[in-house]
């Protein structure tokens, strides 16, 4: 059992190659950056690369006025619940291909109805819509999507080296429709998730038929967020004229293209405030709720809904921690020594299995007690207790997690996941996060930094508040939520406080059921189904990502 | 009126006591060791021994300041009179048993010093305050019993070691090496300064206190010191705070027990 395996002892031994309860070390002697294989590459790369631009380049003496990286162990780092070591340098998301495509596929994600439209191709323009046509459009979308012309006679147009990742796909509740669709552009419910899952996900879309649409991984890597819904309305307008025989202006052509290329938009993220400027389908718009519904451990293994928690949380510390906060608002590349805390060496997966253990043994397990302050207070204080004792027990843990953030988030992760579990309920989950905060800065005497305590030194009070920009319900907030707006390091660990309530009670989805479905896709370059295991490939420069240019540069 | 009296901290425990007496200005410091005025100087590396302090503005009597109902009830320190640079020092504490935790060191200047201006963070704690005002405000922070000179740190710039394990003579790590431990007297000597520029000469700060002497004096829970979850009072309080504000969050009308 997790309680007694201890789950990161296999990692820490690893990392430092002493015992992990010994409390005194060595310093000073690893020499430098040179005991690192990742960091001989750098400076190999940067003496090259600095000949040739003839600007001066990567130059590890240059750190600290000659005292370089290494003066202690730099430490290699486990994906979490993997067989698989790299280094700290190959989580970073310039580094790492499958980071940069998860996010990709994200963000080149547009959801778009098909129902609106029809009705008024029927109603107003007095088109017949049957499954034939709608393959046939479907087959016209899919030339069209990527870059390519449907209706002009001269025009430029996209090579398909460049853009084969660009499809749309196409799902509906009704399984008599699906089987009519062609199966090239199914997302198929019933085969994609467990029959439970699949029925209520079929309950919640009923007869409707949804298009799931990919832009160019090569549009997300030059254009913005907001460039996907524009792309895809355009492509799907010129190809319903194609499709459908529709005329080109006359008045009606209004109506409908409204109804086809905007009514029924799903982003994958919302607009932000001008404080935080960016368009839609940008990570800071993503609520925690739909990157859970991204997530796709919930249908690959629903009978361990601690590790599928543990998959979301992965993903909420690349998107949120590493790309959102780590670049986007702060620039820099520190983040992501500091988010990896969450999804490397088994540490949280440690405190996680030991808060959902507490709970099956205290409350006869997930989902089965309803919240209530005993309960939160029980929970929260356990498993937030259970976490600082660790890295008290093992001066290695402490050493692993060495900024106080880290610390914090893990160990009020595990708190907030485990009431999540035991109540299927994420306000009660982030109640615990917050209880966890204050006693851990009470316990240890520290916390965060000044930034990471403040939000959750006043996170108690809004925790429950669904008053207009002090709460919202937990599964719609994420970065964009007022207080979280610069709260680093929590949100990937609220991610998975979303994702447990709804996975321990056997829920298909936690905020979203389009969402949940259009990521149910085996054609996305990124593998949503086991996100720690595609960053791992990432790190190992395993994973091939889309939107390569080889085609239209020169070889080398 | 009833005269108000400070409670400072919670809790049952050693560590909530110690925590109870750092915080409390009627309770003198124990000195434990003798730093130079000049040796301070140095070591913060703000100016050089016997240069005059930089002043920002005039002497406040020389301003002629604005009628003002506050700055006739505060009485302005003598750094701030002089028109005095802020400046800083800042403190790493180890997770090892230091008199210090970030927070206690937060509470504890806020409760027994004026003027100062104190940021918390995991591993590092910077005070700051006008010149002259923080050469004293530094002598008790260095001279006495809530510092040691093994697991406490003065550090401008790369702080970390404070989660690190400790090296063969019980040191925290430090990447700049500022300071060192001096085989044959036993003594910690800082051969930079706090932002790690090389000293001319070395200073000591003496010899580290005693592991078990530590644990009597740690203002910090540990799972192998004093347990936290062993305070039972302090566990309670943390959770009815939560809960308080949870609920007032909530609804205000809703809460009971204040």
């Amino acid at each position: 059992m997790a309680t007694e395996k201890k789950m990161f002892l296999e990692a820490l031994r690893k990392k430092f190659k002493e015992s992990p309860e010994e409390k005194y070390t060595k310093f000073y002697v690893y020499d430098g950056w040179k005991q690192s294989k990742r960091k001989r590459e750098f400076v190999e790369w940067g003496t090259k690369l600095a000949k040739e631009r003839g600007i001066p380049f990567y130059n590890p003496d240059m750190h600290l006025g000659g005292i370089p990286l290494g003066q202690r162990v730099l430490m290699p780092y486990k994906l979490s619940q993997t067989d698989i070591y790299c280094e700290g340098d190959d989580l970073h998301f310039i580094n790492n291909a499958a980071m940069q495509q998860m996010w990709h596929d994200i963000r080149r994600t547009v959801i778009v109805g098909l129902d609106a439209a029809h009705m008024v191709l029927q109603k107003r323009l007095g088109k017949e819509v049957t499954p034939e046509t709608v393959n046939h459009y479907l087959e016209v979308l899919n030339h069209a999507l990527p870059g390519a012309a449907v209706i002009q006679e001269h025009m430029v147009e996209t090579h398909p080296g460049l853009v084969s990742d660009s499809y749309v796909k196409v799902f509906t509740g009704d399984d008599e429709l699906a089987d009519e669709i062609d199966k090239r552009f199914l997302i198929d419910i019933n085969k994609e998730f467990p029959a439970d899952q699949a029925a209520q996900l079929k309950a919640a879309v009923g007869k409707r038929i949804y298009q799931v649409l990919r832009m160019p991984t090569i549009v997300a890597m030059t254009c913005d967020g907001g460039t996907m819904s524009r792309w895809s309305a355009m492509q799907i307008s010129m190809s319903m004229v194609n499709a459908y025989k529709l005329m080109a202006g006359e008045a009606a052509i209004g109506e409908f293209a409204f109804a086809a290329k905007h009514a029924e938009v799903i982003e994958m993220g919302t607009l932000m405030p001008w404080r935080r400027a960016r368009g839609p389908n940008e990570p800071g718009g993503v609520p925690l709720g739909y990157l859970a519904d991204m997530c796709q451990a919930s249908r690959v293994k629903p009978e361990d809904p601690i590790w599928v928690a543990l998959e979301a949380i992965s993903m909420g510390a690349v998107l949120y921690d590493q790309f959102w906060f780590g670049s986007y608002m702060s620039g820099g590349v520190g983040f992501t020594q500091y988010a990896t805390c969450t999804y490397t060496d088994n540490i949280l997966d440690d405190f996680c299995y030991y808060g959902a253990d507490y709970v099956k043994k205290k409350f006869g397990g997930f989902g089965k007690a309803k919240p209530s302050w005993d309960l939160i207070k029980d929970i929260a204080t356990e498993v937030s207790l259970y976490g600082l004792e660790q890295y008290e027990r093992y001066p290695a843990l402490m050493e692993t997690h060495f900024g106080g953030s880290q610390r914090a988030a893990v160990v009020a992760a595990g708190a907030g996941v485990a009431v999540s579990l035991a109540t299927g309920n994420c306000t009660a989950g982030i109640n615990g996060w917050y209880l966890s905060q204050l006693l851990h800065k009470e316990e240890m005497g520290r916390l965060g930094f000044y930034g990471y305590d403040q939000q959750d030194q006043c996170g108690s009070a809004n925790s429950f508040s669904y008053r207009s920009d002090e709460g919202l319900p937990f599964n719609l907030r994420g970065v964009n939520y007022p207080n979280y707006a610069l709260n680093v390091g929590h949100q990937s660990a609220h991610t998975g406080i979303v994702q447990a309530a709804h996975s321990g009670r056997g829920d298909a989805w936690t905020t979203n059921p389009l969402i949940k479905i259009a990521f149910a896709d085996k054609d996305l370059k990124f593998d949503f189904t086991h996100p720690r295991l595609c960053f791992g490939k990432g790190a190992l420069r395993e994973f091939m990502p889309a939107g390569e240019r080889s085609l239209i540069i020169p070889s080398r | 009126m009833v005269e108000y009296k400070p409670q400072y901290y919670p809790g049952s425990s050693k560590v909530a006591k110690n925590r109870r007496k750092y915080m409390d200005p009627s309770y003198k410091l124990k000195k434990l060791r003798t730093i130079s005025d000049d040796d301070l100087v140095k070591l913060m590396g703000h100016r050089v021994p016997g240069e005059a302090y930089k002043s920002v503005h005039p002497p406040l009597e020389e301003m002629g300041e604005p009628a003002c109902p506050i700055r006739e009830l505060v009485e302005p320190t003598p750094g701030a009179k002089a028109g005095d640079r802020i400046r800083y020092i800042q403190f790493t504490d180890s997770v090892y048993f230091t008199p210090l935790t970030p927070y206690m060191r937060a509470w504890m200047g806020h409760t027994r010093y004026r003027g100062v201006d104190i940021g918390v963070l995991s591993g590092r704690v910077p005070l700051e305050a006008r010149e002259r005002d923080l050469e004293k405000v530094a002598k008790d922070l260095v001279e006495t019993e809530i510092f040691d000179p093994a697991r406490c740190g003065i550090r401008g710039a790369t702080v970390h070691g404070h989660s690190l394990r400790l090296d063969e003579n019980g040191m925290m790590f430090d990447a700049l090496r500022r300071f060192v431990f001096d085989n044959k007297t036993g003594e910690v000597v800082y051969v930079k300064d706090q932002i790690g520029v090389p000293l001319d000469k070395p200073i000591s700060v003496g010899k580290p206190i005693k592991e078990e002497e530590l644990r009597e004096m740690t203002s910090e829970y540990r799972v192998d010191g004093i347990p936290f979850r062993e305070d039972k009072e302090m566990v309670e309080f943390v959770q009815r705070l939560h809960m308080l504000r949870t609920e007032a969050g909530f609804d205000p009308s809703k809460v009971k027990g204040i």
